[in-house]
């Protein structure tokens, strides 16, 4: 699918922001209501020792998406209490609609010694239309488990038929690349099933291949279904370099399937690639596909993983 | 009440210096027995880093059979590695649980990996040995029972049995950190999760035991025998706070159920408590009962939760434990 870039549409420091946030909206996704379109993402506080805390807004577009309707002024989901999976963060948060309540899939960030952080996925439900969320428990739904040792994050859900599916990412590695530098992460694409969104089954393997290398990090998937054909998008990049150079930075890849289990990899008809200037020319990263009036939108962050904002594009399906 | 005699302490690591790898503490003592030993597995630690922070590594010792006061052989390093960077074995493996499955041994342990807001947490892991216990490998980088969401941190503490062709793990699982005048402290519970392959566990997901001290009330090292159609088990309970004192230091506790589910504590029945001087003059705890020969004995750590090394305890009584 080819898609035309509508723009950035929202750049967080023009607006005032919860917790003394100012800086970063990432990882946009929506819940779609009859009046608005929810925008959800994370943004970011100094906490008292100089380091972020990752706070979950919104802001509300209206349906032609082209007008700021609100933007969230209120605690959306409380942080995690004293040791707990997500005190230091919640960054992304997926949201599905779920009858009369709205699930979300959060990934809480803790902060640790050797390594800076590690993660894990929550579920917090919210039963005043994704105003507000409360925890379903003090802990995760999914965690490292024998063979996902660490960073399990980026949750996104979808209902087909009966069964919840989701996405995800596990860590498989620390790497030094150069020895004055610190370790960096290595993560996949991973799958899972569930018959109530809480109790998941792992598949227990990548679904995605490495394009660039066995070092590839991989984030982010979001997945939409044409016809008989289900669609990924997702973010890649290198494991390290990727925070200074253009060509190790995050870019959108894509996969489609036909069965859900088994993934065919072609970036090269992702259809959105970044720009030659602007605020995406650097990176593009963390892709949210959603429906809106029979169209496909992506929103997604472009340079400095979204310190300035998101922006929207919209699929060509003719 | 059972009635238990005191042998002594058995083994002190401070006693192998300057040449062992071991400088101080034998934590959580769990046997492995064959013809001739019975092989004592538990946790002790090299000196401390600069910063005075600790690892903790799997060790043994054996045992005479005939004499379980003859330290035959003890491991001359650790029998399992730490695991890698990042992953939630890094800074230590302890508590441990061992047993025996087939050709195999089983160790289960609690993965120590530090954090900044609170100073550890911990999952357990599962590693194996190919060569009777002389050395383990783990099964996986992570861990094989982890945090969900009323177990939101801190597992630890195994215990591992089969008991029918069915594997059960009693382990603590953290309730909330305390906020006080130093480090966060923790609050822990005991629970329970079985298993087909020791591997793959369903969690019961609620808390054994009734508080004795409070809901502040730690529990740790729940281990548990069958005997005279009942479920025994002896565990160690202290105060969240001034835990590093006699007065709120670890003691040995007591309850039994019939169906591992329901459980009925009663530590006045426990038998065991501090001896009024000497090395566990301050605490007990971290109890690990079996059987050998016809006698039942319980392996158990001291003063400074352990530092100061293991005892053994011998029971008198009562023998008809259907009473109890």
């Amino acid at each position: 699918m080819k898609w035309s870039k509508l723009g950035k549409i929202f750049d967080p420091t023009e607006h005032s922001l919860p917790h003394n946030c100012h800086e970063f909206a990432q990882s946009p996704q929506t819940l779609v209501l009859s009046d608005r379109v929810r925008v959800y993402f994370s943004t970011r506080q100094r906490d008292n020792v100089g380091k972020y805390l990752s706070h979950i807004a919104f802001v509300d577009f209206d349906k032609s998406m082209q007008h700021i309707i609100d933007i969230s002024q209120h605690t959306i989901i409380e942080l995690g209490d004293l040791g707990c999976f997500d005190e230091h963060g919640i960054f992304p948060i997926n949201v599905v609609s779920d009858g009369d309540r709205v699930l979300a899939y959060t990934t809480g960030w803790n902060r640790k010694v050797s390594v800076s952080a590690d993660a894990s996925i929550g579920l917090a439900i919210s039963h005043d239309n994704g105003l507000t969320f409360q925890k379903y428990g003090k802990g995760p739904i999914l965690t490292a488990s024998l063979n996902e040792p660490f960073l399990i994050a980026d949750a996104f859900v979808a209902l087909y038929g009966s069964l919840y599916h989701m996405w995800y990412i596990y860590g498989t590695k620390w790497k030094q690349f150069a020895e004055a530098d610190a370790p960096e992460r290595v993560y996949k694409i991973a799958h899972a099933t569930s018959n109530d969104g809480i109790n998941w089954q792992r598949d227990g393997r990548q679904i995605i291949t490495d394009r660039l290398n066995a070092d590839e990090c991989q984030a982010l998937p979001t997945v939409f279904q044409r016809a008989q054909t289900y669609h990924m998008y997702f973010c890649y990049r290198q494991a390290h370099g990727f925070r200074e150079q253009r060509s190790h930075a995050y870019r959108i890849g894509y996969a489609r399937s036909s069965d859900l289990t088994n993934w065919v990899r072609d970036d090269s008809n992702a259809g959105i690639d970044v720009a030659d200037d602007g605020w995406d020319s650097q990176m593009q990263c963390y892709p949210h596909i959603f429906e809106l009036a029979g169209k496909a939108y992506m929103l997604y962050n472009g340079n400095e993983f979204g310190r300035f904002g998101f922006g929207l594009a919209v699929g060509d399906e003719s | 009440m059972f009635k238990w005699k005191k042998l002594g302490r058995i083994f002190d690591p401070r006693d192998y210096q300057p040449d062992s790898w071991m400088k101080e503490f034998a934590q959580s003592p769990s046997v492995l027995i064959d013809e001739k030993h019975v092989g004592v597995y538990f946790c002790s630690r090299p000196a401390p880093a600069p910063d005075g922070q600790y690892l903790s590594f799997l060790a043994s010792i054996d045992l005479d059979r005939k004499n379980l006061l003859e330290i035959v052989n003890v491991c001359q390093a650790p029998l399992l590695s730490l695991g890698a960077y990042g992953t939630f074995d890094e800074f230590g493996t302890n508590p441990i649980s061992v047993i025996r499955e087939q050709d195999e041994v089983r160790v289960y342990y609690a993965g120590w990996t530090r954090c900044e807001s609170v100073p550890f947490n911990a999952a357990i892991g599962l590693a194996i040995s190919h060569d009777n216990g002389d050395s383990f490998t783990r099964l996986g980088a992570g861990p094989v029972l982890s945090y969900s969401p009323d177990e939101p941190f801190l597992l630890g503490s195994p215990r591992i049995r089969k008991f029918g062709g069915r594997w059960y793990l009693w382990y603590v699982s953290g309730k909330e950190w305390l906020r006080g005048e130093g480090k966060p402290e923790p609050v822990y519970k005991i629970r329970m999760a079985s298993s087909a392959d020791g591997i793959n566990w369903g969690k019961f997901g609620k808390d054994l035991l009734a508080s004795k001290l409070g809901e502040h009330e730690c529990q740790a090292c729940p281990d548990v025998i069958f005997r005279a159609g009942k479920y025994h088990m002896f565990f160690s309970y202290r105060d969240s706070h001034n835990y590093k004192s006699k007065e709120g230091g670890y003691r040995i506790g007591y309850a039994s159920s019939v169906d591992m589910m329901r459980w009925d504590r009663r530590d006045e029945l426990a038998g065991i408590s501090v001896s009024k001087k000497g090395w566990d003059s301050e605490m007990v705890n971290y109890p690990h009962v079996f059987m050998l020969d016809g006698e039942t004995y319980m392996l158990y750590q001291g003063n400074e939760m352990g530092r100061s090394g293991i005892g053994l305890a011998q029971l008198v009584g009562p023998q008809d434990w259907r009473d109890l």
